[in-house]
């Protein structure tokens, strides 16, 4: 009697039949779920490495990287093709005479790059999650360490849960009510600062809140029974301890704000802009300026302008662009917090 | 612990000194150091339900006035005549609905002509020369009537362009009175609209309407005796439909002309109405030459469709991978995918609304014109961005926060129940739908109400890929409506808000929009904690 013939071995019968079907439909699901998400990544990564990389050294498109947006002019002349951007064609129209009364067309924004869009997302990206994370760790903090469970703490937790429900688009709508309108600040970076941090706020709370429950409550009691008030038990024994976890749960926060287009619509992003943000006369303007920001360049790019060849170039260069930044950071996240599950076990 | 030195102390210093621990309080209006921190970080607690009661306050503060301004605008829209000019025109439009109906009927006719009968263009269309003198004649008839619609309207717009300017010089001359120029206030002349007697042309086109309105039903009533013969019975069908529907129009008639008789420019609109045109208007048409309106409806039957159709694909799918992932999945499989799928969770909505214009909606659209997906309701369609697009890649966010919650959800059921169920024998299949996923239905349910959260109020992928067309889709072709362009509540607001005048009604408009919306995520949100809360089943 061999080992499959036994009196246990699995048989197939409809039943068995049946369990595989639905485990595959299952697994189909699931991977095709994958390949969906797969399929919109690969598809911007390969035709936007396009504008982004080159073949020559330095093999990194600098001019898309580093130059502001210009608009795009495609025209015949003397039998040739050219494309150039505004500041290309006016030199070139000065050295060509002839080329003024040239028939071209010309498309916003195709030319140039990103610059001042990466620089944008960037300061929006610093500045609301410095506020984001002051916030949320405070908030936090009071959570778990002061607070007795009660009716103020139900109501805290309840409004938490509904703030991170709210619509990105209402918070748009309440930082131009608010910021804009009401505290007279115009379309600012200050603005769109405390628009994104309280829409990362729910996030960063319930990070930190997971990161300062997992420290022991050992360390707490040991550092009070020497006799350390409630806040030296807090900064020396506990903040050190949830610190690396708080930071890495929160780079998540980071994607989210990264990755919004609606709350800075109204409150923080200009469609175009020349000067840099660091271009201002006094110090104090520089938090009461709007900046161009790349999910909303991406925005214009994609619907302000025709799909056809020259506009493509920009179009998925930004989104490329973009789309790495944030995987950066959600990688990043997803990486150190394997990392630090494995380093810190009580 | 009050007084840091007691009084005793001076008589014998060495006895507090001795004491070990002795702790000096500092004290700052009654509350040591620690107190001050606690209440320093309990305000930090507050803030987020300080910015909940802000988000209502700002909302309402910028939205409130627009029911005033709704309520004089349909004021005007009254006294001005432009609600008595539209009875007429609706009577005039409908009878356009019909003409439609017809030419349709003419295409079919001449394509079974051309088509099934196998004739030549010329011979067919000789062959409809009856149908289209009969078509000819019921569009004819309207002439009369629609030629009274275009006199009335110049008149009731002149009317509404002189309250406009009236009101207009009245703001300037109190924007004069608040700086203190009184002489310049009192030089802007304003001369009060006397409705009645600006109406007079207007309600002196009665006689003359019922006129036209008599020779119209003559018109019509002859053309209907006499009904032109159609190739194909189906066809003939369709012809004594249109009969039918002609008659009913027909008896409209009289209430049309019962109306325009009891109309009064003087009846006030009442507060209600505002409220009510704005929660069940059909309509939102802005910065229209005859007359604004501002109804909710289309926005929020379009948001609800996309989501619907965005959940349909993304419930199977991201419950489907949270049970497999749970109980299917090895442990390596569950490390790869679980990340992966956060992954996805993190790409942009606005890359994946470019994703749509760039490349799914045409992709859709090519796929929709194969010959063998004709079958599907709605297939062919042409235009690229509908609810359709917009729906695959909303899909594409909430599955994320489907499956990370669902998958928690089926995490927290106790390993006993699954272990009692093999005890009985019940096999893996049996187990995961009939123990475990019962177990955890609550938890799902809240993650589907949580992706429904998610996505009605996601703003980019619906602005750039849901067609942007404000009008309540077709449902009479049944699953056809999802290949429809609609505009949501969230990608109006994104679209118009940076054009309006502030202040302007259109402005507290999309402000009153944005409160529904708020609204609205706000009862998901707590539809989905009390369902967590109420019908889980105890474990433990």
């Amino acid at each position: 009697m061999n080992a499959a013939d036994h009196v246990f071995r699995p048989r197939l019968n409809a039943a068995r039949r049946a369990e595989g079907l639905v485990f595959w439909l299952f697994r189909s699901a699931t991977y095709l779920i994958l390949a969906c998400g797969g399929a919109v990544f690969l598809n911007i990564v390969y035709k936007g490495a396009g504008t982004v990389f080159t073949t020559s050294a330095p093999f990194v498109n600098t001019t898309f990287l580093t130059e502001a947006p210009e608009s795009l002019y495609v025209f015949e002349f003397e039998g040739k093709k050219y494309e150039m951007g505004d500041r290309e064609f006016r030199a070139f129209k000065e050295t060509h005479p002839a080329a003024a009364k040239v028939k071209t067309e010309s498309y916003v924004y195709s030319a140039g790059g990103i610059w001042p869009c990466i620089v944008g997302t960037v300061l929006l990206v610093v500045g609301s999650m410095t506020i984001a994370l002051f916030l949320g760790v405070c908030a936090a903090i009071y959570l778990t360490e002061y607070a007795k469970d009660g009716a103020f703490i139900r109501f805290v937790r309840l409004a938490i849960l509904n703030l991170a429900g709210v619509p990105s688009i209402v918070f748009g709508l309440f930082g131009f009510g608010m910021f804009v309108i009401f505290f007279g600040w115009n379309v600012s970076l200050l603005a769109g600062w405390f628009t994104l941090a309280f829409m990362v706020l729910p996030v960063v709370i319930t990070a930190s809140e997971e990161s300062l429950k997992s420290v022991p409550k050992g360390f707490r009691e040991g550092s009070l029974a020497l006799g350390a008030t409630k806040w030296q038990t807090i900064r020396s024994n506990v903040l050190p301890y949830a610190l690396p976890g708080i930071l890495t749960s929160s780079i998540l926060g980071i994607a989210r704000v990264a990755g919004e287009t609606a709350p800075i619509m109204f409150t923080a992003a200009y469609v175009v802009r020349d000067k840099l943000p660091w271009d201002v006369e006094r110090a104090g303007d520089f938090f009461f300026q709007g900046v161009m920001a790349l999910p909303y360049h991406i925005y214009v790019v994609s619907s302000k302008i025709p799909q056809n060849d020259y506009t493509e170039r920009v179009q998925y260069g930004t989104a490329f662009v973009f789309l790495g930044i944030v995987a950066l950071i959600a990688t990043a996240s997803i990486l150190l917090r394997t990392r630090l599950r494995n380093r810190y076990k009580w | 612990m009050n007084a840091p030195v007691p009084p005793a102390a001076a008589s014998g210093p060495d006895r507090a000194a001795a004491f070990a621990i002795r702790k000096k309080r500092v004290k700052l209006l009654g509350l040591t150091v620690d107190d001050c921190i606690k209440s320093f970080f309990g305000g930090n607690a507050l803030v987020s339900i300080v910015v909940l009661t802000l988000i209502t306050y700002f909302l309402v503060r910028e939205g409130a006035g627009f029911f005033g301004q709704n309520r004089q605008n349909l004021q005007v829209y009254r006294q001005a005549g432009l609600e008595y000019v539209d009875f007429i025109r609706v009577q005039a439009d409908d009878h356009t609905a019909l003409t439609r109906y017809l030419s349709d009927l003419r295409l079919r006719s001449l394509r079974h002509l051309t088509e099934t009968k196998g004739r030549s263009l010329d011979d067919a269309n000789a062959a409809l020369a009856p149908f289209d003198e009969f078509a000819g004649k019921f569009g004819d008839a309207v002439e009369p009537v629609r030629g009274i619609v275009s006199e009335l309207t110049e008149v009731a717009t002149a009317i509404k362009t002189k309250f406009i300017v009236n009101e207009d010089k009245k703001e300037e001359r109190r924007q004069l009175l608040a700086e203190g120029k009184k002489t310049e206030a009192d030089a802007v002349a304003i001369t009060p609209v006397d409705f009645a007697a600006e109406l007079k042309p207007l309600l002196g086109a009665l006689p003359a309407y019922k006129d036209a309105n008599r020779e119209f039903t003559a018109k019509l009533t002859a053309v209907l005796a006499a009904p032109p013969a159609l190739p194909a019975p189906e066809l003939e069908q369709r012809l004594q439909r249109f009969t039918a529907l002609a008659r009913d129009y027909l008896a409209t008639f009289p209430a049309v002309e019962r109306n325009l008789e009891a109309w009064d420019f003087r009846q006030p609109v009442p507060a209600t109405q505002s409220f009510t045109a704005f929660i069940f208007g059909r309509q939102w048409l802005t910065a229209s030459f005859w007359q604004d309106w501002y109804g909710i409806i289309p926005l929020f039957v379009g948001s609800l469709l996309v989501s619907l159709v965005a959940l349909t694909l993304a419930v199977p799918l991201g419950v489907g991978a949270a049970i497999y992932i749970n109980q299917i999945a090895s442990l390596r499989e569950q490390k790869l995918v679980k990340p992966a799928i956060e992954f996805i969770a993190a790409i942009p909505s606005v890359v994946l609304g470019f994703f749509g214009i760039a490349v799914l909606g045409q992709a859709l659209r090519l796929l929709s014109q194969q010959s063998w997906l004709s079958w599907v309701p709605g297939f062919p369609y042409s235009e690229r961005l509908n609810i359709l697009t917009a729906g695959c890649l909303l899909a594409l966010i909430a599955v994320p926060t489907i499956f990370t919650l669902a998958e928690d959800a089926l995490n927290n059921v106790p390993r006993a129940f699954k272990e009692a169920s093999f005890a009985l024998g019940a096999s893996r299949l049996q187990t995961t739908l009939k123990i475990i996923v019962p177990a955890s239905l609550s938890g799902i349910i809240s993650a589907v109400l949580l992706g429904l959260g998610r996505v009605i109020g996601e703003t980019m992928v619906v602005l750039l890929c849901a067609g942007n067309r404000i009008a309540i889709p077709d449902f009479t072709q049944g699953l056809a409506f999802v290949t429809e362009p609609v505009h949501t509540m969230t990608g109006i607001i994104a679209q118009e808000m940076g054009e309006v005048v502030r202040g302007s009604i259109h402005y507290r408009a999309l402000f009153m929009v944005g409160l529904v919306l708020f609204v609205v995520s706000l009862l998901i949100n707590f539809a989905a904690q009390k369902i967590v809360r109420r019908y889980r089943i105890s474990i433990g």
